[in-house]
Formats: C-alpha cells, structure tokens, sequence
C-alpha cells in the first residue's frame, strides 16, 4: 500500500514537472487596399478639413463596386489558407462590425440599461489586424499590350514597420483580360511575399515580439514623470522596468518629456514564466502592477491589438 | 562454339563498360548537384502551386543532364531559389537556413537517392529540348529542360517532415 502510494506520488509528480507547452498569440492578418489605389480608382471620401480637402478610403464602395480587387483578395485569402494561415477578411469584417453596432444600438437590459460605449470605444471600431497586407496595383498600356505592376506590402500595424513586400512588373500581354493578368501577379508574388513572413515570425520567436508602450499622464495626476519615488524619478522607475522585462533588454525610448514616454522597438518575450502567452496588454499590466503595488501610483491601461499599449498615469 | 563464347564476352564486356559509363556520370551529375553546378530560370509563372522553370545540367551523355534535370529542378528548389528575367519574378529558396542541407543530411539523402523527389516534379513537353537548350561546352553537353515543379506539394511535405517550419508553426 506504502508501495503504491509512493508509485502515485512520484507519477503526479512527474506530470507537475513537465513544461505546458503553449503556443504564441497568432497574429491576425487581413488584405486591404492600399490609399493609392483607392484615390486612383475613386474610391474614396471627400472631407473638407478646415479648408484642406481629404480624401479617406471609402472600402465598402471599392469591395461593393470592384471585381477585380475581389477576387485579388480571394485569390490571396485562398492561397494563404492554403499555406495553413487563414487570413481576415475585410468585407466579413466591416459587416461584422456594422452589425455588432446595430446590434448594441437595440440592446437594453432588464430595467432599460444600454450598453456602455466610451467616444475612445467609438473611435477605435474600425476593422483592424496585426498585419495589413497592403495591396496597390496598376495596369499599364504600350501600344496594345498590357502588363500589371503589383505591389503587396506586410505592414505591422504597431510598429509601422514593413515586415514583408513582393513588387514587379509583369510580362505584358497582347491577349490576356486583366483578371488572368491579375490572377499571375498573385501567384508569382506570394510566395516571396510569404518567405519574407515567415523570416519576420522567425525573428519574433528569436527575439520576442515587437510592440511599442506609451506611458501618459492625465491633468488628475498630482506629479508628473519627473517626480521622485525613493530617490528615483518615475520615468527612470518606468525605464529600469521597461529594460528587465523585454527580451534581451531590447528597447528604445524615443520620446521623453515630464509628461510622456514613447517606448518603441519594445521586444517582449513570448511567454511569461508560466510559459503562457503573452500579449501587450499583459505585459503592460505586470507595469501597471507594479507601480500600484509599490508605489502607490494607479495607471489606466489601454490596448491596440496585440502589439500596442498606452498607460495613462493618475487614475482608471 | 568458342567463336560464340568469344562474341558473347564481347557484347557483356560492351555493355559492362556502357552501364559503368552510364553510372560514372550518374555519380557525377549527382556529384554537380551537390556542388551547385546547374542553373535555373523561369520561363512562366506556373499554375497555382507550381512553378515553371528550366534547368541547364551538365554531362558528357545529353540523356543523363536530361535525368538529373529533375533532381536538379527539386534541389534548386528547396536550396538555392532563383533569378527572375523578363517579367517573371525570380523565387526564393524553400528554405532560408544556409545549412540545412547539411543540418538533414540522412533526410535528403533518402529523399533524392530514393527518388522520392520525382513525386514533385514533370518535364514539359515530353522531354524534347529545344536546339538552343543543347550546347557543347568543352567536352560536356549543357542541357536546357524546361520542368514543373509541384511547389506547395513539396513545401507540404517537407513541412509534414519537419524538415520546414510551416507558416503557422508556434502559433
């Protein structure tokens, strides 16, 4: 009996010991076409901004009028699918979204409640994702030939950065309709636009994922960034923070006043010590922790995505 | 009768010597393949999933450049990518680890010597090259084949191996 128990004590033991192997948070990607094809192809909307015109994509007019731009980002849906990465379509996206607004406009509860919705909520209901592929292409006539340039950009949309492109021009052709034409552009672009991808996903399971944090203070806040915490300014608390917990302690603070930090190139690991995954909103929470817990400051924590994060110093 | 056994010894003798010849410069196509000595271009972007390229080989026999053409196609494929030309953009390898030949070594040894790469790929027009894909340079022949190489099969099964990191691995 003494036998036996040991027998289970030493097999629970076992289990306990073996690493939960998690995976990574997925980057969502989605197709949208690019401010230059949109202005090229009037697809857009005219603002009067003060006296200065503005011209803001219009996509649900591009993807209700254009075929072309339709199929280009079904065909490049289909072939990611393929490659086991499905993507985010936009068009499902932005009815998505239109019908989650007319959804929350009739919700009510019991006693005549309506949902909450801040104007910061308001403005960030636009369909996003991790990554844009940004897609611009034009056609060009010599004579009667006709031939396509195609420009596929990987945009992190928190970083900014360019992560992945595929661009040319392609043969011209006498014959061929502008979907065929169109249709080959995706085909021999994708692949050098996926190599280029996974070379990015590489680096982030190197090197941790790239995001960016932004600490503000509200008018509320008593101090500003500059004010002393035994001995110590806060920004320089933020900072020594910012440094032990990224990867390799790889940042940069690109801006720093006394009343804001820009913290960019910010890597964070993929997983925390548990060995589960981690995001910004994560991580930055841990920051928000830790200056509450030890020195008494609250901070309001805000997210874009997985890879962008604002703590707003004062209160929630 | 001795006359006959003497002509029989001939003709094993001759045709010894030929499946010799004939494998020396299997060896040593194997060999160039090894050593990087061929060259790809593309001729067309391929169908979905594949691509359309032609591979110049080398040998002293047309027949054999014209067999390692394939192996040379799958292997350019996987290590080596190649340049676009006129219109048509050029393809990164499968693989961007400079040492993975080397990392898999017993891996794709099977996987050329057993043939297994032939599942990938087919040689356009019947084989027939082209005249001005067949030159003499020096003692050899340098023999242009245009192939189809069945790309996301082959990327799919090297993924299934674990020899590729697919897309959505660690996710």
């Amino acid at each position: 009996m003494k036998k036996l128990r040991v027998i289970v004590v030493t097999f629970i033991a076992l289990i306990m010991s073996v690493p939960v192997f998690s995976q990574a948070k997925k980057p969502t990607i989605m197709v949208v076409p690019s401010d230059n094809w949109c202005v090229k192809n009037n697809f857009v909307t005219v603002y009067d901004n003060m006296g200065s015109t503005l011209k803001i994509p219009d996509y649900r007019k591009a993807l209700q009028e254009s075929t072309e731009l339709l199929n280009v980002i079904s065909k490049i849906n289909e072939m990611m699918t393929e490659r086991g990465f499905p993507l985010k379509n936009l068009e499902s996206a932005m009815k998505s979204m239109q019908n989650q607004s007319a959804e929350d406009a009739m919700l009510s509860s019991k006693s005549g409640a309506d949902i909450n919705e801040t104007p910061i909520d308001k403005l960030k209901k636009v369909a996003k994702a991790d990554i844009i592929m940004q897609l611009t292409w034009s056609v060009n006539q010599n004579g009667p030939r006709r031939s396509i340039t195609f420009n596929l950009q990987g945009l992190d949309a928190y970083t900014d950065k360019q992560i992945a492109g595929a661009s040319g021009t392609g043969q011209p052709s006498f014959s061929a309709e502008l979907p065929v034409l169109l249709e080959e552009a995706v085909l021999a672009h994708i692949d050098n636009f996926n190599a280029q991808l996974q070379k990015h996903f590489d680096d982030l399971f190197a090197n941790g994922r790239e995001v960016s944090l932004r600490i503000t203070t509200f008018s509320s806040f008593s101090g500003d960034l500059e004010s002393e915490f035994g001995g110590k300014e806060l920004s320089e608390i933020i900072e020594n923070w910012v440094s032990d917990n990224t990867v390799k302690n790889r940042f940069s603070l690109s801006d720093a006043t006394e009343t804001t930090m820009l913290f960019e190139q910010v890597r964070i690991p993929l997983y925390d010590a548990n060995n589960r995954p981690v995001d910004t909103r994560g991580w930055a929470r841990d920051l928000q922790k830790m200056l509450a817990e030890r020195y008494r400051i609250t901070a309001k924590l805000m997210t874009r995505g997985l890879g962008q994060a604002q703590l707003v110093i004062g209160e929630k | 009768m001795k006359h006959t056994i003497q002509i029989q010894s001939l003709v094993l003798a001759f045709i010894f010597g030929i499946t010799m010849s004939i494998s020396a410069q299997n060896r040593k196509a194997d060999k160039d393949t090894r050593n990087w000595i061929y060259e790809i271009e593309p001729v067309g972007v391929g169908s979905q999933g594949t691509y359309l390229i032609k591979v110049w080989s080398y040998s002293k026999k047309p027949i054999v450049a014209l067999e390692q053409a394939k192996k040379n196609a799958v292997h350019g494929i996987i290590f080596k990518g190649f340049l676009g030309v006129n219109g048509i953009p050029g393809q990164r390898p499968l693989t961007n680890n400079p040492n993975l030949e080397i990392e898999q070594a017993e891996f794709f040894k099977n996987f050329f010597d057993g043939g297994k790469y032939m599942k990938f790929v087919n040689i356009s027009n019947d084989g027939a090259v082209a005249a001005e894909d067949r030159l003499k340079v020096g003692k050899e022949y340098k023999i242009g084949v245009v192939v189809s190489v069945n790309v996301a099969g082959l990327r799919k099964d090297l993924e299934d191996g674990g020899i590729l990191k697919g897309l959505s691995s660690g996710f």
